[in-house]
Parts: C-alpha cells; sequence; structure tokens
C-alpha cells in the first residue's frame, strides 16, 4: 500500500517538473534571440550572405533560426535547416549535412523533402564500388531478361543465314540463270540498303500490302534476309576459292554435282569462310539491337528504358559489358572452331 | 575378244581450236597404251573426254561394246543423264598430275570416299577395300595420315589407290609423274608397272620415254589433236624409226 502512495506522488513530481520544464523553454522561445533579430530576418540575411558566396557563413545564420516553440512555426525553421543542409550538400559536406536534416527531422520525423534529401546524401555518401554494385544488383536482372531476346534472335539467325546464305550461293553460281540472277538480286538489295530500313520496311511497311507481321517474326525475317545475303557472299567466294581439280577428282570416282559439294567442296570452304563468318556473327550480335526500333524489347531496348527512368550511365555500361560477354564468347568459340576445322592442313 | 574401250571419230573443239581432232582408238582388256606428244597437242582434252569431263563435239564412246555417254536431243549430240554418267566415271579411273586428293580427308578416307558416298558400299566394307589398294601401293601405314603430309610420290600413290578402290575396268594416267621430283618418279612408276602386270587396263600419258618403252603394248604420238603415228614401243623407240616427225620429237625429248 505504502509503496502504491509512493508511486503515485513521484509520478506526480516528476509531471510537475516536465510540465515546467515546458514552460520555461517556451518562455525562452519567445524572448528574443540572441542576436536582436527574428527568423525572417535572419532568413534574409542568410540568403544575402549565401549570394556573395560565402556558402559557410549562410550557413551559420541558417542554423541561428530556432526550433518551432509552442505558439507554432512561421515555417522558417524547416526550410532554413533545408537550405542549410543543401548548401552542406553542395560543399560536399555529406556528414554535416546529414546532422542538419536529423535536427529537421527530430523536429518533423515525416517532413517528405527531408527524407528524400536524407536519401541522397546517403547515396551520395556511398563508396563508388558500392553504389555501382547496388545499381548493377537493381538492373541486371531486367537487362539479362532483355539479353534472353538477343540470345534468342542470335541464334535464330544463326541457324537460318547459313542455310540461307548457301542456298542464295548455289542458286548464284548455278547454271540456271533466272535462279542465278534471283540471287544476284537478293544480295543486291539487301547487301545494299541499311539493315534498318530493312526492318522498318518489313515491320511497318508491309502492313501496307496486308502482311502484318509481329515484332519477333518481323526482326528474325529481317536478320535473316540481310544475313543469308552477306553470307552468301562468303561462301560463294568461298566456293569458288576451291581448286576446280578437286571438283574433276570428285566426279572422276563418280560423284554426282550434289554429291561433289557436299562431301568434297563445300567442307573444304569451312577453313576459309569461317573466320569471315565470325565475323558476320559478331556484327550480327551487335545488329540486333536494331530490332530495339521495331517494338522488340531485347538488350538495348531495356537498356534504352532503364536509362531513360533512371538516368543512370551504369545502365549503358552494364549493356556494353553484356555486349562484349557474348562477342567475347562467339570470338573465342570461333577461334577454337578455325583451330579444329583447319587442322588437316597443319598435320 | 571384245573390245574394252573404243573411240571413233571424236572431235572437240574449243572455240575455233580443234583440241582432239577426229581421233579413233581401240583398246582389248589388259592392254597399255602410253600417249605421247608435245604440249597442248590435246593429250589431257582426249584423255577427260573418256571420262567425260570433257563433252565431245562429234564422234562415238564404245565402253564394252555399247555406244554410251551421248544421245540424240533434238538433233543434236548431247552428253546423257547426269547419273548415267556417273555410273560410267565410276568404271574408269583416273589419276590427275597434280594428285587432286581430297584434303579434308585422310588417306584411308579417300579411298573410302567414292565407295561410300557413290557406290553405297558399307563403310566396313570400303574399309577394307580402301585398306587393301593403300596396301597394294605400299600406303598403307600412312593410312591415318592427312594428304598435306605425305611427299608427292606418297600422295599419288594414294590417287592410284583412291582410283583403284572404285574396281575400274580402265585406268587413264595423266602425266602421273610431271609434278613429281625426279628422285620420286620411280615409286609411282613402279606402282603403275606392278598394276600393268596385274593385267589393268591402262591408258598413259607421260613424256618418260623409258617407261612407255616398259609397260606399253601400243605407243601412240598425238600432235595437234589428231594421232601422227601408232605403234608398238620397238617402232618407236628402235634403231629404225621412220617417221621424221617422231624422231625430232624424240629428238627433242632426249
Ligand atoms: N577448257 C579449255 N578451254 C579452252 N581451251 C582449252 C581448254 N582445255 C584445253 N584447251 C586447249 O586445248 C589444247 C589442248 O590442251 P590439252 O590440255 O589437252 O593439251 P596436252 O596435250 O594435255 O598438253 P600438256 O602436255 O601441256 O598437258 C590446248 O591448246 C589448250 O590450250
Ligand atoms: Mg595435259
Amino acid at each position: 500500500m505504502k509503496t502504491r502512495i509512493e508511486a503515485i506522488t513521484r509520478s506526480v513530481v516528476i509531471t510537475t517538473l516536465l510540465v515546467l520544464s515546458l514552460f520555461a523553454l517556451s518562455a525562452q522561445a519567445a524572448t528574443p534571440d540572441p542576436t536582436g533579430l527574428n527568423a525572417d530576418a535572419l532568413m534574409r540575411k542568410a540568403s544575402n550572405i549565401m549570394v556573395t558566396g560565402d556558402l559557410a557563413g549562410a550557413i551559420i545564420i541558417y542554423l541561428q533560426i530556432p526550433a518551432p516553440g509552442p505558439e507554432g512555426d512561421q515555417g522558417q525553421f524547416a526550410s532554413s535547416r533545408m537550405q542549410a543542409a543543401r548548401l552542406e550538400f553542395a560543399m560536399k559536406n555529406y556528414s554535416a549535412a546529414l546532422t542538419v536534416v536529423d535536427e529537421l527531422l527530430a523536429v518533423y520525423p515525416h517532413n517528405i523533402e527531408a527524407l528524400q534529401f536524407q536519401d541522397s546524401v546517403k547515396e551520395a555518401m556511398m563508396p563508388q564500388w558500392k553504389r555501382l554494385m547496388q545499381d548493377t544488383i537493381k538492373f541486371v536482372p531486367h537487362l539479362l531478361k532483355g539479353s534472353l531476346m538477343t540470345l534468342l534472335l542470335v541464334f535464330f539467325t544463326i541457324i537460318i543465314s547459313p542455310i540461307g546464305g548457301l542456298l542464295i550461293a548455289l542458286g548464284r553460281i548455278g547454271k540456271f540463270k533466272p535462279v542465278s540472277r534471283l540471287c544476284w538480286f537478293i544480295i543486291w538489295l539487301f547487301r545494299g540498303t541499311p539493315l534498318l530500313l530493312q526492318l522498318f520496311f518489313i515491320y511497318y511497311g508491309l502492313p501496307a500490302i496486308g502482311i502484318t507481321l509481329s515484332p519477333i517474326p518481323a526482326a528474325l525475317i529481317g536478320l535473316s534476309l540481310n544475313y543469308s545475303a552477306y553470307l552468301a557472299e562468303i561462301i560463294r567466294s568461298g566456293i569458288l576459292s576451291i581448286d576446280y581439280g578437286q571438283r574433276e577428282a570428285a566426279e572422276a570416282i563418280g560423284m554426282s554435282d550434289w554429291q561433289a559439294m557436299r562431301r568434297i567442296i563445300i567442307p573444304q570452304t569451312y577453313r576459309v569462310i569461317l573466320p569471315p563468318v565470325g565475323n558476320e556473327f559478331i556484327a550480327l550480335i551487335k545488329d540486333t539491337a536494331l530490332v530495339s526500333t521495331i517494338a522488340m524489347v531485347e538488350l538495348m531496348r531495356t537498356a534504352d528504358q532503364l536509362f531513360n527512368a533512371s538516368f543512370n550511365i551504369t545502365v549503358l555500361g552494364l549493356a556494353a559489358v553484356i555486349y562484349l560477354l557474348f562477342t567475347t564468347v562467339f570470338t573465342f568459340a570461333f577461334e577454337m572452331l578455325e583451330a579444329r576445322v583447319g587442322a588437316y592442313e597443319k598435320r | 575378244m571384245q573390245k574394252l574401250l573404243e573411240l571413233k571419230d571424236i572431235v572437240k573443239s574449243f572455240g575455233t581450236h580443234r583440241a582432239v581432232d577426229n581421233i579413233s582408238l581401240s583398246m582389248h582388256p589388259g592392254e597399255k597404251t602410253v600417249i605421247i606428244g608435245p604440249s597442248g597437242s590435246g593429250k589431257s582434252t582426249l584423255l577427260r573426254a573418256i571420262n567425260f569431263l570433257e563433252t565431245i563435239d562429234s564422234g562415238s564412246i564404245f565402253f564394252e561394246g555399247h555406244d554410251v555417254g551421248y544421245r540424240q536431243f533434238k538433233g543434236k549430240q548431247v552428253l546423257d543423264k547426269p547419273k548415267i554418267i556417273c555410273k560410267l566415271r565410276t568404271q574408269i579411273g583416273m589419276v590427275f598430275q597434280h594428285f587432286n586428293l581430297f584434303p579434308h580427308m585422310t588417306v584411308v578416307e579417300n579411298a573410302m570416299e567414292g565407295q561410300v558416298t557413290v557406290l553405297k558400299t558399307t563403310k566396313a566394307t570400303a574399309h577394307d577395300v580402301a585398306m587393301s589398294m593403300l596396301e597394294k601401293v605400299g600406303m598403307s601405314e600412312f593410312a591415318d595420315r592427312y594428304p598435306s603430309s605425305l611427299s608427292g610420290g606418297q600422295k599419288q600413290r594414294v590417287g592410284i589407290a583412291r582410283a583403284l578402290s572404285m574396281k575400274p575396268k580402265l585406268m587413264l594416267f595423266d602425266e602421273p609423274t610431271s609434278a613429281l621430283d625426279p628422285e620420286l618418279v620411280g615409286e609411282v612408276f613402279a606402282t603403275i608397272k606392278q598394276l600393268a602386270d596385274e593385267g589393268m587396263t591402262m591408258i598413259i600419258v607421260t613424256h618418260n620415254m623409258g617407261f612407255a618403252r616398259e609397260v606399253a603394248d601400243q605407243v601412240v604420238f598425238m600432235e595437234d589433236g589428231s594421232f601422227l603415228a601408232k605403234g608398238t614401243p620397238n617402232d618407236f623407240f628402235g634403231t629404225q624409226c621412220q617417221d621424221p616427225r617422231i624422231q625430232s620429237f624424240i629428238d627433242r625429248i632426249f
């Protein structure tokens, strides 16, 4: 019982003390500040100093503006602290800026401006590599998702275009004039115009004659036709580079034209055509970026979108790294292939 | 005995130039004919015509008694269907001056290729045949090598084995040793001689008189697309040579 009364007494005392001290505080707030200026005048003074370029001086004045008293804030406190914090930030005194913002947040814990500013100060304070890593972690999953489409386009074009290229090359070499002319025309057309134009034509132009393609088929058709035309010329010159004696030797043991082509001539072209074909495929990896213009969301388009949303240059750097990764893998793969295919000449 | 090959009035022109001018020739099974003659006289063209690598303008080619390789089309003589030509070629082996081995295949694969791709033999059988032919030309120990690692003489022996693997009835040799260093000529001639002794029918174009004399049943001297003279080696290389043109050619060679 006795202890109970004691506790109550103690709490009453504490409450009284608290109320008293609040009064004391408000009394101090009500009295003019030591410099004898009111908040408005201080704000003006600070901004006058600031325009002279003396940011540190301006900060000192801003920080003299007192915290709001019980009769309410005139708004000067918050804006003075924000202003001081911005000036500290501008002078790259990040921790000082944070201290100032903390002072503001202690009074107004939900001040949106202060909270956002605190975030950007913290971001600015992060070491370069840490920020880079954070951005990487943020962007890479999106970029990888975009790369999947890029790889898909590369994969199918690499399957289709050598076949198309071979057919066009054989047609062009063949003795049947109409086919030979047609193949010449295809090569002329697709090598002589920009790939971008071809893609536009297929995607935006064909609907005019009633053929509407969705982006993926349009992109695949455009890339495949273009690369078939390029590979056709490489394959054709490869075939023509093979000694005519090979063809005769094949015919002399009874091979048909096609058997001689398939078994004797074409396998010997690999060694000759592999380096330029490798070059074309590396160009292809980069050329897939062009399909981003016909509503395809692949690596380039993804990077572009992320960049536009964040204005963070890291996105573009990461996209470059992914492209480089692909082209590097290709370069090495082709070097290995070349070594294997050409082995019979070295032994 | 039935003739294996008979050429009747073969003519082949390139533009206005008659590379082969009205040539006739008969070969019985087992016979060896050596063709000699200056450069540009049409020897290669004639050999290639026998193998249908050149399309003749007129004349006919009889193989085992049949007129082969050509048919009439709109009043003109044209080459027969590819399928028939390919079949005929499998029965005629050809050995080239520059070997023309398939560089992307090993030695044994070179000798298997025609069997597997054209004759549709199984790989195992083709391999056995190829190996026995390589054995014959003394190249079996090089079976797994690539042609680029062989000497000229070895290459040419593989070329012979490749042709033999098709089990041809007639062998054509177009200057088989003229691309070889002199010290390698002997091994190739030895191989051809061995083949001759086994009874193979063959036509050999060569400038090597010694070899012609040793292996030929019949020697023909060709100039400007025609056979200038035909005879036994003795007619040519004996002491009493009649024809001044043959004499002057032989003088040029020796
Ligand atoms: N495809 C061709 N087109 C035009 N002319 C050709 C062709 N092939 C050969 N000739 C010509 O036909 C003639 C005979 O050539 P061929 O190669 O048959 O001579 P050859 O007797 O084999 O000579 P060599 O001893 O030099 O091999 C030559 O004048 C040659 O220039
Ligand atoms: Mg010749």
